[in-house]
């Protein structure tokens, strides 16, 4: 699922934002986060941290020493994970495709909804109403009194609407918090060029050398003409280019929900003992979750369906509050429910069906330092493997790692080498 | 500690070609076997689509100079590939983008 046309929803500062919302009378003095992987660099600055002189990138002695006052905060990325999770969850109720780009920013696909949501004015009010309304939601879950005490929403998300990533997100950047910029189509180029270079997210070299050749704008770079720019800063200076011209439009790329995954048991003689029953759930549940489709999700609807003797049949059902890729999560509900209502006779097939899911660990928990260092080994575990197997099968590795030995180089084939992989 | 059979392989190494030119720039391009040879089989010859940039390359003046012109073109099969003139020999090579 691509689209062309989308929203862009902007959240700056999104951790420090979550913060906030968890920590209520916190903005009344100066603090920061720390890097998640790094705790001697200040990571997400508040405001008042900020009008003291406190960057983000700065060493915590740095910081403290420009405010003595400030209070630094250990991140907790599992939990922003969770309250962007709930975001897009919201957004997906506006469009089917949803593409987070990191923590805090997302497109919303916006093709072929005209006859639902109306104009592109309609479309923006539409995600106001869902950003604010999760917002709120989260605001009220996390923390009731302050949602009891009638403060306003928050409005800290930036809306843009555009053709493809690039110009929706500019548009954004421009939006006054809580309101929108929307882009019509065939206005983009006009639109870029007054845009500064800062929005094109260059490496700081290359931010450098454009400054030098006293370019300030998109439209002074597109005033070069491609070639030049090519010729100074290769692949990348033309992409630059098109971006800065508004030739070049990213779709906005949809993660498709996967299909319904289902794992049955059949048991040679009708089974009625509750304990077994759990058993054989929990191994439902573990050859479900192995089950290749749902890497990558977790689960939000399990149901457990049982063929009963004599042709009648059984269901429980469980949504998950916190969806989960974790057994002892998943089973506990259908636990508690099989002990409350337990079939009325004795059980003859038993089945467990993952029916909803939510985005996982990779689309996610980019920021969790914990699931980012366990997909990191659960790569090199079957990396190794598969190094083991190709030795014994064809006598060599066979695998190469690729290394940088001049990637500066202009000459092509010296900037990147193979060499035996070895773990 | 690395093993004997460690060692560096250079990537995206250039390949001889042969490549017929119209107005100066490159019109079709033909892969050359190691020597060669004329075979009964006819050459596996593909017309360039279109030429998306052109640049020159010079370095290393000061020990084995370089001096190419290069073209990134596309094939008429949809591929995207990089032919230069290797402006000291004469030769034509291409390579991935």
């Amino acid at each position: 699922m691509t689209s062309l046309s989308a929203v862009c929803c902007w959240i700056p500062l999104f951790a420090l934002r979550c913060e906030e919302e968890r920590r209520p009378g916190s903005s009344a003095h100066p603090w920061a986060l720390v890097a998640p992987e790094d705790a001697r660099h200040v990571w997400q600055v508040s405001a008042l941290a900020r009008a003291a002189g406190v960057k983000a990138g700065l060493t915590v002695s740095q910081a403290v020493g420009l405010c003595p006052t400030i209070t630094l905060c250990e991140p907790d990325p599992v939990y922003y994970d969770a309250q962007f999770a709930k975001l897009l969850a919201a957004l997906n109720a506006v469009s089917p495709v949803i593409e987070p780009a990191e923590l805090g920013r997302v497109y919303v696909g916006m093709d072929g909804l005209e006859q639902l949501h109306g104009s592109p004015e309609e479309q923006i009010e539409m995600v106001q109403c869902v950003v604010r309304g999760a917002w709120a939601l989260t605001a009220s879950t996390e923390n009731p009194v302050r949602t009891a005490g009638n403060h306003a929403p928050r409005t800290t998300h930036r809306l843009g609407w555009g053709k493809g990533k690039f110009v929706s997100w500019v548009a954004a950047t421009r939006a006054r918090p809580g309101s929108a910029v929307i882009v019509p189509p065939g206005e983009e180029g006009r639109f870029l060029a007054s845009q500064p270079l800062a929005v094109l997210s260059l490496d700081p070299d290359t931010y450098r050398r454009l400054r030098q050749l006293g370019l300030r704008t998109l439209g002074d770079l597109t005033a070069l003409p491609q070639e030049a720019v090519v010729s100074q800063f290769g692949r990348a200076g033309r992409r630059m280019w098109r971006l800065a011209a508004g030739a070049l439009t990213e779709s906005i790329e949809g993660r498709a929900s996967p299909e319904p995954i289902v794992v049955a048991l059949t048991f040679f003689t009708p089974v009625a003992d509750l304990r077994m029953l759990v058993q054989t759930l929990e191994q439902l549940i573990e050859r479900a979750l192995k089950h290749p489709r749902r890497s990558g999700w977790r689960v939000r609807l399990v149901r457990a369906r049982a063929e009963l003797e004599h042709g009648a049949s059984w269901v429980l059902e469980a949504l998950l509050k916190e969806p989960s890729a974790d057994r002892q999560r998943i089973i506990a509900p259908l636990k508690t429910r099989l002990e409350q209502a337990p079939p009325t006779k004795a059980v003859e097939r038993l089945t467990v069906e993952f029916a909803a899911f939510a985005p996982g660990t990779t689309a996610l928990q980019l920021f969790a330092r914990d699931a980012g260092a366990a997909a990191r080994a659960g790569r090199r575990r079957a990396l190794r493997n598969a190094t083991r197997e190709i030795a014994l099968r064809l006598r060599r590795p066979m695998l190469y790692r690729v290394v940088p030995v001049q990637p500066w180089s202009r000459i092509p084939e010296r900037r990147y080498a193979l060499v035996d992989y070895e773990l | 500690m690395r093993s004997g059979t460690d060692k560096l392989r250079t990537l995206n190494v250039p390949q001889r070609v042969q490549v017929e030119l119209e107005n100066g720039r490159p019109k079709a391009v033909r892969k050359l076997t190691a020597a060669d040879r004329p075979t009964a089989r006819p050459p596996d010859r593909r017309f360039i689509e279109s030429v998306l940039e052109c640049w020159r390359i010079d370095d290393e003046w000061w020990r084995q100079p370089i001096s190419r012109q290069c073209y990134e073109v596309v094939l008429e099969t949809g591929g995207r590939v990089v032919l230069f003139e290797d402006l000291v020999t004469g030769e034509w090579w291409m390579q991935q983008p």
